[in-house]
């Protein structure tokens, strides 16, 4: 069984320290969502626990080897990464782009064996865009690109997938369908990080939230036990209504 | 599927007929029974001179530097994912002509015949490691281009100093060749010297094509899927910097070829990097033949210079392909 377990994790640039004494564990049929406000360190506990940011103290354990020891291709096949910034450079179509997703098989667009083929083909369905693999990605819309990118992640059917805000800039239904698709993966036997800013639909999806503030992991926990007015307010400076797992955000206080 | 299985033969066809046209055509026309007479090593001397000994190699000469200037300029579109990256743009070519013309004022190419393209190996290679450090340290693609013109301006004028220098009006036309690019009077001997170091850069390029692809997706995620950004950016710049340095060292800085020829054949290869290599090539290596015919059956009494037509063709291409971009990553 593949997990990430974080412990401890530390990050200091330029004499700022983004992150401090951070910890948490991922596991298949987890779907956890990590908040906190902007600057809080949810992209760089992502980056340092991936080795793509070198930590300066604590321990990643990225399916029984250190992250930092991991080639590209092999963490890679551990745990699907969505960034943040999803450019597209050139105008690939649809297909091209999902297969990228297999790039750490050696495939490459054009280049595809039949086990690379049918991980594509599948992630294309999984993610509903049988119709589109032939369009060129510069006439998608932003939820048919939103869905792009997860389908290129799930294609490398790794265990694991990180997702550093999938939905963000997506109107409510895409939201919900980004959202449905990463909770399928889930069901199916994967784990799932997911960095939100939409606390309503963390609370309906996630089993686990992480709140994050100033670099260190606030609280963790299912949202039953988490998710309170104290809390909302501690992080986001809001006032918030909570009912077991709905959230209404009143304002700023 | 928009990739076409049909592109690569059909540029391979186009490549051999504007090569054999290049030996029919010139100062004294002959038929296409003669030249093939002379290819097959026919009775007449002259017929097999001018063909085996002029308009064959130069014609070669025209296609080599073509090919390493297309493979280099799709290698450098990829890695930057920007479609105006060139070594003629980038300032790579005129560092190398720069480097190049250095190592014959100073007489250190009659050491030598290694000398020229090691020297011309060695200016496209520091441009382009000063090219790809800057695109580590910034994102935007504006910035890169700036620092080639930078990069021409400087090399232009360190030539024009050099040309002032100048001992005797010999040096100062063979610095001429350099700066705007001419493959008249090239032989095999000088083609045997440059091609080594063009097919490993292009071998270069090939091998870690595959990355190319990867970056469509940006940095982030091509790392992400599993590329090694450090690893690619050496070899890409490597692979170009020998490409281009060869070309160079055979024909001097010629520009805009590497941007026509990439910005042609993307749509048909469904705008994949990787899979622009090879067609961008031949297809780069196709308009230079045929310019290079130009050049010669241009009736002017002094021959023009291949690389001021490549300009005339490329510039404006390069100005039409700017105005037409919309701002995706800059």
């Amino acid at each position: 069984m593949t997990e990430i377990i974080v412990k401890n994790l530390g990050l200091t640039k330029d004499g700022a320290t983004l992150l401090e004494g951070a910890g948490f564990t991922l596991r298949p049929g987890q779907l956890i969502a990590l908040l906190g406000p902007n600057g809080a360190g949810k992209t760089s506990l992502i980056r340092t626990t991936l080795g793509m940011e070198k930590r300066c103290s604590g321990t990643v354990n990225l399916g029984g080897t250190d992250s930092e020891s991991l080639s590209p291709m092999e963490r890679a096949r551990r745990v699907a990464y969505l960034p943040q910034q999803r450019p597209l450079a050139w105008p690939n179509s649809v297909r091209d782009v999902v297969a990228l997703g297999r790039f750490a098989y050696g495939a490459a667009p054009g280049r595809l064996n039949p086990k690379d083929a049918k991980a594509v083909d599948t992630a294309i369905e999984l993610c509903d865009l049988t119709e589109l693999t032939t369009r060129h990605t510069d006439t998608l819309s932003g939820g048919e690109l939103a869905r792009v990118h997860c389908a290129r992640a799930f294609a490398a059917e790794a265990p694991l997938l990180i997702a550093d805000e999938p939905v963000a800039a997506l109107d409510p239904r895409q939201q919900f369908r980004i959202m449905n698709i990463i909770q399928a993966y889930v069901d199916r036997g994967g784990g799932a990080l997911v960095v939100l800013h939409d606390i309503p639909l963390a609370a309906k999806y996630a089993s686990h939230l992480i709140w994050m503030q100033e670099g260190r992991i606030a609280a963790e926990g299912p949202p039953e036990q988490t998710l309170t007015a104290q809390r909302m307010a501690d992080i986001y400076g809001v006032r918030a209504r909570i009912d077991g797992r709905k959230v209404e955000i009143e304002g700023a206080i | 599927m928009t990739r076409t299985s049909w592109l690569i033969p059909a540029l391979l066809i186009a490549s051999v007929l504007a090569m054999f046209g290049a030996c029919l055509l010139g100062s004294t026309p002959m038929s296409p029974a003669r030249v093939l007479s002379a290819f097959l090593g026919g009775t007449d001397a002259a017929d097999r001179l001018v063909v085996w000994q002029i308009r064959l190699p130069r014609a070669l000469a025209a296609y080599l530097v073509g090919a390493a200037l297309g493979i280099s300029g799709a290698a450098l579109q990829g890695l930057l994912r920007n479609p105006l990256a060139e070594p003629g743009v980038l300032g790579v070519s005129a560092s190398a002509s720069l480097a190049a013309t250095f190592s014959l004022y100073y007489g250190l190419a009659a050491v030598s015949p290694w000398v020229l393209p090691m020297a011309a190996m060695f200016g496209a290679l520091a441009a382009t490691s000063l090219i790809a450090i800057a695109a580590i340290r910034t994102q935007s693609v504006v910035t890169l281009i700036l620092i080639g013109v930078g990069l021409s301006s400087f090399a232009g004028a360190a030539m024009s100093l050099l040309m002032n220098l100048a001992p005797n009006p010999f040096s100062l036309s063979d610095m001429i060749n350099w700066m705007l690019g001419s493959v008249a009077n090239r032989s095999f001997r000088e083609i045997g010297f440059s091609v080594p170091f063009i097919l490993a850069g292009a071998a270069i390029l090939l091998a870690s094509r595959r990355g190319l692809s990867a970056l469509t997706l940006g940095e982030e995620a091509a790392s992400g899927i599993g590329l090694d950004l450090r690893r690619q950016r050496i070899l890409t710049v490597l692979g170009a910097g020998l490409a281009t340095g060869g070309s160079v060292a055979l024909g001097g800085a010629i520009g805009f070829v590497g941007i026509v020829a990439p910005h042609i054949i993307r749509p048909f290869v469904g705008h994949d990097a990787a899979r622009s290599l090879i067609p961008s090539a031949m297809l780069a290596g196709l308009i230079l033949v045929l310019a290079d015919i130009g050049v010669r059956i241009l009736p002017s009494t002094n021959e023009l210079k291949l690389g001021v037509v490549a300009a005339l063709i490329g510039a404006p291409a390069f100005v039409w392909i700017a105005m037409r971009r919309r701002a995706i990553n800059d």
